[in-house]
């Protein structure tokens, strides 16, 4: 088992080297294309609405957020840990058919991102634990 | 990579161009690019996105909302996009409401 660590600021422009930091460790234990950019949209909308609402709305504005990448005989997760307000992505409603036809302003918050997250990747896992979110992504590289 | 977007608006087609990846800190100027061309009211919004990388939700919403700022009688046509980003306009639901073509005129 392998594992590796990284700490972003919690800032839109830590997008970018978030996706390539799991963009680069996914590709070096060997997932496809589609895993990969799968990986990188479910962190992406997670963190985006980590940075977006998670730590704005508890008042922090030096949040950050630690990336974890863990090769397990083919399995790769990436978590997710920040210390912003208590989400629970699962406890959130993903968009309708009535959603869709919504005008953007009424949209519920996130909601598309996590529908996004839930389904590009092969296990998706919140956990709230000692005051901090935890949202893991897996992706089974061998079953491909 | 990072987010370029262009505009230009001949004979009420609005064609905008763009590439590298579009998440929640670029799709600002997607939008402000959409408010520019809406001034000129066009019939037709084409986006060229063959060298579009990424595509995350923020960008979605930009598809719906420039439906909302141009009126839902433009079509939103969406030339030559990567699978990834087809992928997602299918789990969304999102491609029924845009026109997947590979060459824009067809």
């Amino acid at each position: 088992m392998n594992t590796e660590t990284q700490i972003f600021e919690a800032s839109v422009d830590s997008l970018e080297p978030m996706r390539d930091f799991v963009s680069e460790k996914a590709t070096a234990m060997g997932a496809s294309t589609k895993q990969n950019y799968g990986l990188c949209l479910a962190i992406d909308e997670i963190a985006t609405n980590i940075i977006r609402y998670g730590y704005p709305l508890a008042g922090i504005t030096d949040g950050k957020v630690e990336f974890e990448v863990v090769n397990d005989a083919g399995k790769l997760t990436v978590t997710l840990t920040d210390s912003g307000l208590p989400f629970d992505p699962f406890a959130h409603n993903v968009p309708t058919e009535e959603d869709m036809n919504k005008p953007l302003e009424e949209r519920p918050i996130g909601g598309l991102g996590i529908m996004m997250a839930q389904q590009s990747v092969d296990e998706f896992k919140y956990e709230f634990v000692d005051g901090k979110n935890i949202n893991s992504f897996t992706v089974n590289i061998q079953s491909t | 990579m990072s987010f370029t977007v262009t505009s230009e608006v001949t004979g009420g087609i609005a064609k905008l161009t763009l590439a590298g990846s579009l998440d929640s800190s670029s799709a600002s100027q997607l939008q402000a690019e959409i408010q520019k061309v809406a001034g000129e009211a066009p019939t037709e919004l084409v986006l060229y996105v063959a060298d579009l990388t990424f595509m995350a939700s923020a960008g979605l919403r930009m598809l719906v909302f420039a439906k909302q700022k141009l009126g839902t009688s433009v079509n939103i046509y969406l030339v030559k996009p990567q699978a990834q980003i087809i992928d997602t306009l299918q789990m969304t639901g999102i491609i029924h409401s845009v026109h997947i073509v590979d060459t824009y005129p067809a």
